[in-house]
């Protein structure tokens, strides 16, 4: 590893300031579960590192006036654990548990897997359906983006080197079914081959999958399939065809194109079953 | 570049100037002689080099040596009290769980700090709770058992 300069702020404010006067040369340490890796392997050569774990405000995990935040030190398995969230989003609470092993669960966040910007992303399913928005930090103040928004493309979102993410947040609806799948080779400690979050709710029907395309996606043109028509044996089976071709997989060591749109099918219609 | 740093080890209280981009694993091994916790994988994915970090099992290879600031960090050598083995380290020898023994330090400390939290996990708890920590050797089965003789004093 490369030597470099720690700071661990405690304040928001001291945090941007590190990295308004670092630039490029800084990088933001949160779990550390990925900048470590990268770092050993010579793929991050951070000159100076702000550790944003001192900074009390980003450990909550709030439920308040009909919002759900997850503040950006939140831990995996602190999110996978939550009471409220595993009585009522028991389909985040698993995306959150899938990830890693419990000791990688004890460090890792789940703003640092959306950060990232995998295209396997665990928590980005669960949080797409949800209509999350993510909360950004800046000297200009705070901005939301809704997290569909945010991603780019591999490991590339919109955050610009002087901002921090200080959490994600959706509205806490009652009305909210979902359905969380994660396929992958082995059962612990993987990465998904294709991970999906179908959410049913008032205002209709909510479809994200992961490792099918360059960032996690929502499937719009299923979605408005599922919306216009009622659930059946013969639309379940349209909304999975229409899936399998809305998304674009590639070929890798994990699985084949192929095998990816074929898996998206047996996920949706698994999850669209459960309603049925 | 150092950075002076105060934590808890072992349950003793130290202060020691470490380099910013060592992980605290290699602090540990090298700047403590700790050579107990292992080094597999040096990416999260083996669990040999599991300490117990503020009560909660952590990969050490995953930690900068610098984020122990302010920790109470156990390892397999603070175990032992007075020469005495913890009940997990002699039920590992009782029950034979260990071949070559690479594994065992990681695999005893996520199994302590998984009893911690639940002091009488199933064997599904207990399979669960250590597929963090993989062992080339034993096929986990006694693994398992040495775990799950040491809940069932627990229970008794
Ligand atoms: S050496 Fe740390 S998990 Fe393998
Ligand atoms: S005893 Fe050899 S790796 Fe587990």
């Amino acid at each position: 590893m490369n030597s470099v300069e720690y700071y661990s702020p405690t304040s928001l404010k001291e945090a941007l300031n590190l990295l308004a006067a670092y630039g490029e040369e800084a990088s933001i340490l949160n779990g550390g579960t990925d900048l470590i890796v990268r770092m050993r392997e010579g793929q991050s050569k951070p000159k100076v590192i702000v550790d944003i774990k001192k900074i009390d405000e980003l450990h909550k995990i709030e439920i308040e006036d009909n919002y759900v935040f997850i503040g950006a030190c939140v831990h995996l398995n602190d999110l996978g654990k939550h009471q409220y969230i595993i009585e009522k989003y028991p389909f985040l609470a698993k995306a959150a548990l899938s990830i890693g092993s419990n000791q990688v669960r004890n460090r890792a966040t789940c703003i640092g897997n959306i950060c990232n910007a995998s295209p396997l992303a665990d928590t980005a399913t669960p949080l797409l359906s949800l209509n999350a928005d993510v909360h950004i930090y800046s000297e200009n103040g705070l901005r939301t983006v809704p997290l569909n928004q945010f991603f780019v493309f591999v490991r590339k979102t919109i955050l610009k080197q002087d901002e921090i993410v200080t959490g994600i947040s959706f509205e806490d609806d009652d009305s909210i079914l979902g359905v969380f799948y994660k396929m992958s080779r082995r059962k612990e400690v993987d990465l998904s081959t294709v991970c999906s979050t179908v959410i049913k709710s008032n205002k209709g029907y909510f479809v994200s999958y992961g490792a099918v395309a360059p960032t996690p996606v929502r499937l719009y043109k299923t979605e408005s399939f599922l919306n216009e028509n009622t659930l059946s044996q013969e639309t379940i089976k349209e909304a999975c065809m229409i899936a399998s071709q809305e998304v674009s997989p590639i070929s890798d060591i994990r699985a084949t194109e192929k095998y990816r749109r074929e898996i998206v099918e047996v996920t949706l219609q698994n999850s669209l079953l459960e309603w049925l | 570049m150092k950075k002076t740093i105060n934590f808890i080890l072992n349950g003793e209280p130290v202060e020691h100037a470490v380099d910013t981009n060592k992980t605290l694993l290699k602090m540990l091994r090298e700047d403590f002689d700790l050579t107990g916790t292992k080094e597999g994988c040096g990416a999260g994915e083996c669990g040999a080099c599991t300490v117990i970090m503020d009560g909660k099992a952590v990969n050490s290879c995953l930690v900068l040596a610098v984020e122990s600031e302010g920790k109470d960090i156990l390892t397999i050598e603070g175990l032992t009290v007075n020469g005495e083995l913890d009940p997990l380290q002699t039920s590992f020898v009782e029950n034979a769980a260990l071949q070559c023994g690479y594994c065992t330090p990681g695999m005893i400390m996520t199994a302590k700090a998984m009893l911690n939290e639940n002091p009488n996990p199933s064997l599904d708890e207990i399979k669960e709770g250590i597929s963090g920590n993989l062992c080339r050797c034993t096929g986990y089965k006694k693994i398992i058992e040495a775990i799950h003789s040491v809940a069932e004093q627990n229970n008794s």
